[in-house]
């Protein structure tokens, strides 16, 4: 396999030390990262699985230099980052890492063309090479055909390839996808999926957050995390389900995003649990009932 | 970084044509400023012009005498005069035959006012009638349209030279030539319409186009000898001997009226400068008031940025995301506001450009509008756009990336 010719020669692309998050003051601070470390080398596709509120955006967030870590240190490709200016984590985001969201991803202002050049343009592109360029991005991902419609006009799964298709423009080295699928339906899931697939087998480093078992298959490696900790890191073989999430993925049914969450938490209980004398302190018990009310609210939506 | 900004315009032009009501009642106060300032300044400038044409016309050697009241205070409008109560103590017929014979003088033209009623055809109405002598037309300078000016042999014949607008007043009719009318019991015939008077109307002179002229001995005859002269038209012989022979005219005319100076007299240029400053202290009033309008033209500016701000936090988040530096985003903004107020500028030029047209139609202002007026205010309204948007522009570009998606 071409992914253990990448392993042997890459560095670690992204390496974070004991990273530790904190929000809010005095009694009202929650930890959402607590001592994470984590390596991950060029090439490699991660899949992010855990429970609501267990700090996979954090995480997100601060391996793409949206957020600055409140403890620990974050290497980018061996340099130190975490403590730069807002200027130069602007240039390295813009330079070295493209963002998939969940939703809201394009400008709805925008044609899709003009969304998938943004990146570009804040590094000075000429007009007509951007678009050039922005062209030759969504004819990779099959929207060639729909350069000139606007957000409004697309259907979830076309805004998410478009979304791909800006976080690529740049030629980062790092993708970030923040629930990519978490809107779309089963097709719309497969066809964004499938495009990161291809994209991964390209050369591209990728990580996204996902609640769904089932698309583990399209990873390489799957990191589990629960209250704001890594608990478990396993490679998978590509076009396999993790061995982890398959424990659990046929006792549910897996239609829609609560399904998926459910199917989350009984994963949870079938994973060991975290072996730290945290268990016992006040803060978990502070958190559970915020965890729980996030999801009643999603369950809302 | 140049496409970076056509790109900042073109999206500020889409939000504001996307929220067109917001964005007019956004530039209000800066359309509102931009056109009284423009309108003013125009009219002032048209209004120099005119003076300045019209002196031209009456050339520069022409000597100007009038009674002081009405120099002082009357402005504009003809009636005012025809009341009387203030030209009764002017000039009158002995200081015309002593300007006259002045050493210096090549001509000198009395302008009375005879007040009483005209009647034309079937209307009657109170008109503006000047008694006036046979060297008026050369010495304004003016010709007639139709038929000729009274000469020196018809001083005491009944006939009459009409401005355009009285002509049109009296018989609904452009030519009347021939036509009479009834004048304090006297039937005069028309031989004459004059061209279109240049007419100042904040200078003090009468309209002449309303006017209607008969010779000066005849006003003297209706009014037995005691129509008062409102002005008195003096030609010195040359242009440098303008200052000498007005100063002479004074002299002879004090004697006259013992020793008692209450009387102006004006050489032409003098008109100008005073109706110069009458124009700049309005220009000044009127600069103010344009500059609170663009104040409160910017607060609002700033307003709608701001609300603009919290409501783009998705956008400024997913901006930086894919990699807008602070300053890029700021300079976004900026650019925003910027072009928000210079198309509140333009909408103003546009509409005083209106205004000046319409004034043009109706009234006799000749307002001009020059470049310098436009290009100084779309300077300015950019100015605006730039100082009040940058509060909202920092707000945008500080906001940090992660709070911005999250939209708090």
């Amino acid at each position: 396999m071409a992914k253990a010719g990448l392993n042997y020669k890459a560095m670690a692309l992204i390496e974070l030390e004991d990273v530790s998050k904190l929000y809010g003051f005095g009694d009202a601070t929650t930890l959402a990262l607590d001592e994470v470390s984590l390596k991950i080398e060029k090439g490699e596709f991660i899949a992010v699985m855990g429970p609501s509120g267990c700090g996979k955006s954090t995480l997100m967030n601060i391996i793409g230099l949206l957020d600055r870590p409140t403890h620990g240190v974050y290497k980018l490709e061996d340099k130190p980052v975490s403590k730069l200016r807002p200027n130069k984590t602007a240039h390295l985001r813009r330079d070295t890492i493209g963002f998939v969201f969940q939703s809201l991803n394009l400008l709805p202002k925008m044609t899709v063309l003009d969304n998938v050049a943004l990146p570009l343009t804040y590094k000075g592109m000429t007009l007509t090479k951007r678009l050039q360029l922005a062209s030759n991005m969504l004819e990779r991902v099959g929207m060639q055909s729909r350069e000139y419609f606007f957000p409004s006009q697309l259907s979830g799964g076309q805004v998410q390839s478009a979304a791909i298709a800006r976080a690529l423009v740049n030629q980062p080295k790092l993708l970030i996808a923040d629930e990519p699928t978490g809107n779309l339906d089963s097709a719309g899931s497969r066809l964004v999926m499938e495009l990161m697939s291809e994209i991964h087998k390209l050369g591209n480093t990728i990580i996204f957050v996902t609640h769904n078992p089932e698309l583990t298959r399209y990873a390489t490696r799957v990191v589990y995390m629960h209250d704001g900790a890594i608990i478990q890191d396993e490679k998978t073989r590509l076009g396999q389900v993790a061995p982890t999430a398959r424990r659990v993925m046929y006792t549910m049914p897996g239609l829609t995003e609560d399904d998926d969450l459910a199917g989350v938490s009984a994963l949870m209980k079938a994973l060991p649990s975290k072996n730290s004398p945290r268990t016992s302190r006040q803060k978990k018990g502070r958190k559970a009932p915020r965890l729980k009310n996030k999801k009643v609210s999603r369950s809302k939506t | 970084m140049k496409s970076l900004t056509r790109g900042h315009i073109k999206i500020a032009v889409t939000n504001l044509r996307s929220n067109r009501l917001r964005s007019l009642l956004t530039m209000l106060g800066v359309i509102i400023g931009v056109t009284s300032v423009i309108s003013v300044v125009s009219i002032g400038q048209g209004i120099k012009h005119q003076i300045g044409d019209q002196i031209n016309r009456l050339g520069k050697n022409v000597i100007i005498i009038r009674p002081l009241q009405l120099g002082a205070g009357q402005t504009g409008s003809a009636l005012p005069l025809l009341s009387g109560f203030s030209v009764t103590s002017g000039l009158n017929d002995q200081d015309y035959k002593a300007v006259s014979s002045t050493t210096g003088v090549k001509m000198a033209v009395p302008l009375s006012l005879v007040a009483g009623a005209t009647k034309g055809d079937n209307t009657s109405q109170t008109s503006v009638v000047v008694g006036t002598s046979d060297n008026f037309p050369s010495l304004v300078n003016q010709s007639l349209a139709e038929g000729v000016f009274f000469s020196s042999d018809e001083n005491s014949l009944n006939v009459a030279v009409l401005g355009q607008n009285a002509a049109n007043a009296l018989f609904n009719e452009n030519v009347p030539l021939g036509r009479s009318f009834t004048f304090r019991g006297q039937q005069f015939v028309v031989r004459g319409i004059f061209n279109q008077f240049t007419y100042t109307p904040l200078s003090n002179d009468i309209n002449y186009n309303d006017a209607i002229f008969i010779p000066y001995d005849m006003a003297q005859g209706l009014t037995n000898n005691n129509s008062p002269i409102y002005e008195i038209l003096a030609q010195s012989d040359s242009v440098h001997s303008v200052d000498q022979t007005s100063s002479q005219i004074n002299q002879n005319l004090i004697k006259l009226h013992n020793g008692q100076p209450d009387f102006s007299v004006l050489k032409g240029y003098q008109d100008l400068s005073s109706a110069n400053k009458i124009l700049k202290l309005i220009t000044r009033l009127i600069s103010g008031v344009a500059a609170i309008a663009m104040l409160v033209g910017g607060v609002g500016i700033m307003n709608v940025m701001l609300v603009s701000v919290t409501e783009r936090m998705q956008e400024i988040g997913i901006r930086k995301a894919v990699g807008a530096t602070d300053r890029q985003i700021l300079n976004q903004f900026m650019t925003e506001a910027a072009v928000l107020s210079l198309a509140g500028g333009l909408a103003g030029v546009i509409l005083s450009l209106i205004i000046n047209l319409v004034l043009r139609i109706l009234t006799n202002l000749q307002p001009t509008i020059n470049w310098q007026i436009i290009a100084l205010s779309s300077a300015i309204s950019i100015a605006v756009g730039i100082i009040f948007g940058s509060v909202p522009a920092i707000k945008a570009s500080r906001k940090d990336p992660i709070n911005a998606l999250r939209n708090e």
